[in-house]
């Protein structure tokens, strides 16, 4: 499958409300980061949730971000950093 | 910036209270609500993302209500729904289990003959002190619930009851000491180590460990300048059918909310230490991968065998929230 993000491109995390079920969490998005791994490819959960007959197959990527960047006022290292996985219609390029 | 509605399960970065890390045990009832989940969305009659979805329409009510009994109120919900059954016939059944239940008083040959002491004064012995013996502490009401979906769904073939035993079996016997065989494995041979950080699931499959999942699992080497942590901000994604279940504490709103913001604080409170200039990385089991932390093999156990290896393996290590000594 196409993957729109290459390992260790800078990324965004889309800031948008999520129309129901949702596995981007409300804390990582609009934070810049970037593509740490390419995970594969899964079937769209939030249209599963649903009981969509035909859930799209998406790219799933690991991203890394800088605690610092998270979080305002982070107590620890710099180079602490949180990684999660993010579906690819929630990425966008940051350019 | 533009603010974003989230979801009641939706608690990372939440400011909370300390963390309570003494795992508590389950009961029976709540192996037996979990068994039933898993065999669901194992099967496909209910997938656990449109269980997440119900759950997460729980509002206020989410955190209000226990983990167990959060689960088996959205089975139910989709249930019907779905029309798997309709609620007159769930109350139904439900009544019958709840008669089935029931614990008789036994009624003694003569129980004004049977005396015994009360403030140092002599009784007769009365029923009522019986009934509450004999009753004890029944189950709660959701397993009732709990029972009455599966009876409803082993009645229209949709699953077993073996299905459950099997699973209820595994989670106390087998998945906890999967991932223990793993890691001793990986202490003693170096190449498989390097297989294991490359690519667990072939690895944890090479050894004859068939997890049955579709997520895939990632494997992150504790080192001298980094330390793992594990958590779910979401709900409580953890490798099961490699660990076993997670951890009451792993489930709880304080570790899942306070982790990503705080790992050295919370580390802290499980008594491990990681100085300010070793990096740590938080790794948010968010979506379809599942994380198996390598901790560092203690020291004193050169010639140890896998298995004498395997037995000190704790499962705290393997999530990363403490180091062997």
């Amino acid at each position: 499958m196409n993957q729109k993000f290459k390992i260790n491109q800078s990324i965004i995390v889309d800031q948008r409300n999520s129309d129901g079920h949702s596995r981007t969490p409300g804390y990582i998005r609009g934070k810049v980061g970037k593509i740490e791994r390419i995970c594969g490819s899964f079937p769209n959960p939030e249209q599963i949730a649903k009981c969509h007959p035909k859930p799209d197959i998406l790219n799933l990527y690991r991203c890394t971000f800088y605690q610092k960047d998270v979080w305002n006022n982070y107590l620890g290292n710099d180079q602490d950093t949180i990684e999660l996985e993010i579906y690819e219609h929630w990425l966008l390029p940051n350019n | 910036m533009k603010k974003i509605k989230i979801g009641p399960h939706d608690v990372g970065g939440e400011k909370s209270s300390s963390i309570s890390i003494v795992n508590e045990d389950m009961t029976y009832w709540e192996k037996y609500a979990n068994a039933l989940r898993i065999v669901v969305s194992s099967k496909n009659i209910i997938t656990l993302d449109e269980l997440r979805y119900v759950t997460e329409q729980l509002g206020d009510d989410y955190f209000k209500i226990d983990y167990f009994e959060r689960n088996c109120l959205s089975l139910h919900n989709i249930c019907l729904n779905k029309n798997i059954y309709d609620l007159e016939t769930f109350e139904k059944i439900k009544k019958q289990k709840k008669i089935d239940f029931a614990i008789p008083i036994i009624s003694l040959p003569d129980s004004t003959k049977i005396t015994h002491m009360h403030d140092d004064k002599e009784h007769s012995h009365q029923q009522e002190d019986f009934q509450e013996d004999e009753t004890g502490e029944g189950p709660p009401d959701y397993y009732y619930n709990t029972i009455t979906i599966a009876d409803i769904m082993i009645k229209k073939g949709l699953i077993s009851e073996n299905d459950i035993h099997i699973k209820i079996d595994q989670f106390d016997n087998v998945f906890p000491n999967r991932g223990k065989t793993v890691i001793a494995k990986a202490w003693t041979d170096n190449k498989y180590k390097e297989h294991l950080i490359n690519n667990a699931k072939e690895a944890i499959r090479d050894i004859g460990i068939k997890l049955e999942t579709f997520a895939d699992i990632i494997c992150m080497q504790q080192t001298e300048e980094v330390h793992h942590l594990v958590v779910c901000t979401l709900c409580s994604c953890y490798p099961r059918t490699l660990l076993g279940m997670p951890p009451s504490w792993y489930k709880s709103r304080s570790y899942r909310s306070r982790v990503v913001f705080e790992p050295r604080k919370v580390l802290e409170e499980f008594g491990t230490i990681v100085p300010n200039n070793k990096e740590i990385k938080v790794h948010d089991s968010n979506a379809d991968m599942r994380y198996l932390i390598l901790p560092p093999k203690p020291s004193n156990t050169d010639n140890w065998s896998e298995s004498a290896l395997a037995n000190v393996v704790e499962r705290d290590y393997l999530v990363g929230v403490r180091l062997p000594e």
